[in-house]
């Protein structure tokens, strides 16, 4: 199981810009994700919950037995081994931890308190930053987003036109090396809404000049190793690039009205981009059928926004989700995943639910903050779904998790237990619970 | 039919049309008012009273005259009633926003003086706000609207009723006793803006000071009134200077206008309770109240309510000790506790923030409900007005389509002072009016065979006069007035 995962990763790795920092960094963090599962070597079995794998049917009274980390069988008749830990969870059901589509969890603590924010570098062109580097993996927002069944997020850089690369991180974990999942995961650029009717628009301009900077740069380099030139000036910056023209690094392209998503997508194809993901507002569902025949998955921000314009109907983005689905698109549900949100991150589910009522299938809606952000990501493989040999990455709640009234109970990372304890919202909450039964007035 | 909508609204006239037929308009000012019937009957449905009678399955509700007559089984209908079947539906008393901005014409901070206890929202209501129909398709038939934070004596409010259409005068539920706005905390000490000019104070402890200092002026005030003679003896005597802030605050004083304070800390909430104290009034509520927990017993004793979000926490640092268990916690120590949006599209699914009551501390399902109704009609001082469902009630409510703390449940109807203000199905009548008349003015437009203009909203070409429409805003959000996309700025801030 070890070996899969590690050639998995490795292959991930072999994918990446070959003379870059960011395969040695992946190749660290694949070094301590190892370490970490070898000291974890251990056999649970959750019994007795009705299993949700969303991949298939849901299963009454099943087992899922987790063997180092990930999962060795599911069922109703899975033989549980003598030395397995049983884990009884009668009454609750299992699901696949859900994967934040996008959003800058772990780069923001206060929003309003600059010195806790690492969202937006300045200027306009930085691809090379790499988001995951930033992480704090002890901030006190990853806690309460996984005691909301959070389990997974991408997390996206801010600020600028080019912005640099992102990463999809576990929650879990004591460094942002063990808890980096894939990265770079996608390189972010932020189509300028003004070059919509504007050939001459300085944004657009800068971004094409920079894409040709680069691949003259990558040009003049690959003669280099090749003994046909001297080597070009190192730039950080050009050299980042190299994945996203080679088409080893996913195009992630911004736009928050439709007719700046649709010149942004007649850019990326002009451009060469064939893997393009759109992260787009509830206007994607006007390029529906597009998206579709263009084979563009997308990152749905804000299912819960008003209207785009004000003449729009009320219902306007809580049914996009649902035209999405109608057309075929492959998209994940994300909310604005900044500012005052990201503290928030834990209701992402509810915004599928209330997709549901405005007409998206209940399997779809599921599917959307669950296994279509894990492929979307190049980690269907890996999470968001309950298989044999995924992550065992889950969490067991009350009823249906796209329902705000159900309770989340106990969530399991890598096969082990996260203390919600550790969610700060409930320890404050133990706190005071007893003292204030105790308590009459001052 | 449908030639006959476009042909009155091409000609500009407003019409009215009998009640199957009524259509709103997504302006207030063309939109007609919805009839109130003498009875109406709504049968076979899920009633949550939000009373102690409970939830009453397979029960029937009459509306006569604007007001609930009778809640049983098998009622029968008075003659010429409008009959609703519900089966399947539940009925809910419509929502009360305790907080909320979504209405207010030409800003929502008079950010100068520490005190404007002589503004007035009512003096600026935005009845054409589109933010009103929105929210009636949430299910919400009546809102507080609420200066900002910016100050520590902060302005009126206004509670006002979902009436779309009607005049900003007529919005005014007049059954609402008087309020006013306070703030504490990182806001109106300018942690996080700064006005033109340095303002004191900067501490916590300088907000108590000053409003302290505020309520002895106006209690002084209230005394040079009462004591200047009237009749023969006020002659050639110079009465007391009228004073609009200082009158305002010392109705405080007199209990006859209730304080609804912005507040997150225990620190601050408990300074503000003693002060309170002292000059013999009770604070009516705290807003946001994200530390009540903290001193819920407190609360109970003084009698505060706490009127909060359930689960905003962490974006700003005031914030920090937010948690969702808050509500839950202040219920079982007897706050009367309520939740709010202070927020345009939250306030669109308040249902959904009850049902995080049940799952942030097991609050039982009826007592979520009631915190966005009856409860938040208590705050308010209406609740025997609205926020229940009971015989001489106001006819306040909503039909859903399923159990009312789903995320599936969609509102089908929306009544105010039994008038039908939202109706799904009355929603797409004017889906189709407008996009008759789009097609209409895109024909002229293109002076052609209308068959080029009757594209879809989303297919490129056919939608170049919409593109046309759309402004740089800093905001994606297009064709909003400013007045439906304010919000207190120095509490919910949005992104960058």
């Amino acid at each position: 199981m070890m070996n899969s995962a590690f050639s998995m990763i490795t292959d991930l790795i072999d994918n990446l810009a070959p003379n870059g920092p960011v395969r040695r960094l992946a190749l660290a963090a694949t070094a301590s994700l190892l370490m970490v599962s070898a000291a974890q070597a251990s056999t649970t079995a959750l019994v007795g919950a009705t299993v949700h794998p969303v991949s298939s049917d849901p299963i009454e009274n099943a087992t899922v037995l987790i063997r180092d980390g990930r999962i060795e069988a599911i069922g109703s008749d899975v033989d549980i081994p003598d030395d397995a830990e049983r884990v009884e969870l009668d009454g609750l059901h299992l699901y696949p931890g859900f994967i934040h589509p996008g959003t800058q969890l772990g780069i923001t603590e206060i929003a309003s308190v600059a010195g806790t924010v690492d969202t937006v570098e300045m200027g306009n062109i930085n691809p090379a930053i790499r988001v995951e580097v930033a992480v704090n993996h002890d901030s006190e927002l990853l806690p309460t987003s996984m005691a909301g069944g959070i389990l997974s997020a991408h997390i996206v850089p801010g600020g600028g036109l080019i912005r640099g690369t992102s990463a999809v991180i576990s929650l879990e974990g004591w460094s942002w090396e063990e808890m980096t999942l894939a990265a770079p995961v996608a390189m972010h650029i932020v189509y300028p809404p003004g070059a919509v009717d504007d050939e001459d628009n300085d944004d657009l301009k800068l971004i094409n000049q920079t894409l040709d900077l680069a691949r003259h740069w990558h040009q003049a380099n690959a003669a280099a190793n090749d003994g046909n030139g001297p080597a070009p000036a190192r730039n950080d910056q050009l050299e980042a690039l190299g994945g996203l023209l080679s088409g080893d690094v996913p195009l992630m392209l911004h736009a928050n009205r439709y007719d700046v998503m649709e010149a942004a997508l007649d850019w990326a194809q002009e451009q060469g981009f064939e893997r393009i993901i759109l992260s787009a507002n509830a206007d994607v569902q006007y390029l529906a059928d597009r998206l579709a025949a263009d084979d563009v998955p997308v990152i749905l921000r804000d299912v819960y926004s008003l209207p785009t314009r004000r003449w729009e109907a009320y219902d306007m983005a809580f049914v996009a989700p649902a035209k999405l689905e109608a057309a075929g698109v492959k998209f994940a549900i994300a909310d604005t995943g900044s500012g005052l949100q990201v503290a928030n991150a834990r209701n992402l589910p509810f915004q599928a639910g209330s997709a549901v009522g405005h007409g998206l299938s209940e399997d779809a809606a599921l599917k959307s903050v669950t296994l279509w952000p894990a492929e979307i990501f190049g980690l269907g493989d890996e999470l968001g779904s309950l298989e044999v040999g995924k992550r065992a990455t889950l969490f067991a709640a009350t009823g249906d998790p796209l329902e705000a009234t159900s309770q989340i109970r106990q969530v399991w990372v890598d096969g082990q237990s996260v203390d919600l304890g550790r969610d700060r919202t409930r320890r404050l909450y133990e706190r005071y619970k007893d003292r204030n039964a105790n308590v009459q007035g001052r | 039919m449908r030639h006959w909508i476009l042909a009155g609204l091409i000609s500009g006239l407003a019409f009215t049309t009998a009640q199957a037929d009524w259509t709103p308009d997504i302006e207030a000012w063309n939109s007609p008012q919805p009839e109130q019937p003498d009875a109406v009957l709504i049968r076979n449905a899920t009633i949550w009273t939000a009373t102690d009678k409970g939830i009453l399955e397979n029960h029937d509700l009459l509306i006569r005259n604007g007001r609930i007559d009778r809640i049983g089984s098998g009622l029968s209908a008075p003659r010429g009633a409008i009959e609703i079947d519900a089966e399947g539906h539940h009925v809910t008393p419509g929502i009360i926003d305790g907080h909320s901005h979504a209405a207010i014409l030409g800003g929502v901070n008079e950010a100068t003086r520490i005190s404007t206890a002589d503004v007035r929202i009512r003096d600026v209501i935005d009845s054409e706000s589109i933010n009103i129909y929105r929210q009636l398709a949430g299910g919400v038939t009546t809102i507080n609207l609420l200066h900002g934070s910016a100050n520590a004596i902060g302005g009126q409010m206004s509670v006002i009723k979902m009436r779309w259409g009607a005049s900003p005068a007529e919005l005014v539920f007049d059954a609402a006793p008087e309020g006013i706005k306070f703030a504490l905390g990182e806001n109106p000490k300018q942690s996080n803006w700064q006005a033109s000019e340095l303002r004191y104070p900067q501490t916590r402890h300088g907000v108590e000071q000053i409003i302290r200092d505020k309520f002895q002026q106006a209690a002084d005030y209230r005394q040079a009134m009462d004591s200047f003679p009237s009749g023969r003896a006020a002659r050639d005597r110079v009465p007391p200077r009228p004073n609009h802030e200082l009158e305002a605050i010392a109705e405080i004083l007199n209990s006859e206008r209730d304080v609804h304070s912005h507040a997150y800390r225990a620190d601050e909430m408990l300074a503000l309770m003693r002060l309170a104290e002292q000059f013999d009034f009770v604070i009516k509520t705290f807003q946001h109240v994200l530390e009540g927990y903290k001193i819920a017993p407190r609360m109970a004793e003084h009698g505060a309510g706490g009127s909060t979000f359930i689960d905003w926490w962490a974006f700003k640092y005031e914030a920090i000790d937010g948690t969702g268990f808050n509500p839950a916690l202040m219920h079982q120590s007897g706050v009367l506790t309520a939740l709010h949006s202070d927020n345009p599209e939250l306030a669109r699914r308040m249902n959904l923030e009850a049902a995080k009551a049940v799952r942030y501390g097991g609050v039982d399902e009826h007592d979520a409900l009631k915190m966005v109704t009856a409860w938040a009609a208590d705050q308010l001082g209406v609740g025997d007005r609205i926020g229940r469902l009971a015989p001489g009630m106001d006819a306040d409510l909503v039909i859903w389509t399923a159990h009312p703390l789903s995320t599936r449940a969609l509102v089908d109807q929306t009544w105010v002072d039994g008038r039908r203000y939202f109706d799904r199905e009355a929603d797409q009548r004017m889906r189709e009016k407008l996009e008759a008349e789009r097609a209409e003015l895109m024909a002229r437009v293109l002076d052609s065979n209308g068959d080029n203009a009757n594209g879809n909203d989303g297919d490129g070409q056919d939608s170049a006069p919409e593109r046309r429409r759309v402004h740089s805003f800093a905001t994606h959000l297009t064709g909003y007035r400013q007045s439906e996309l304010d919000h207190d700025e120095f509490c919910i801030f949005h992104d960058h």
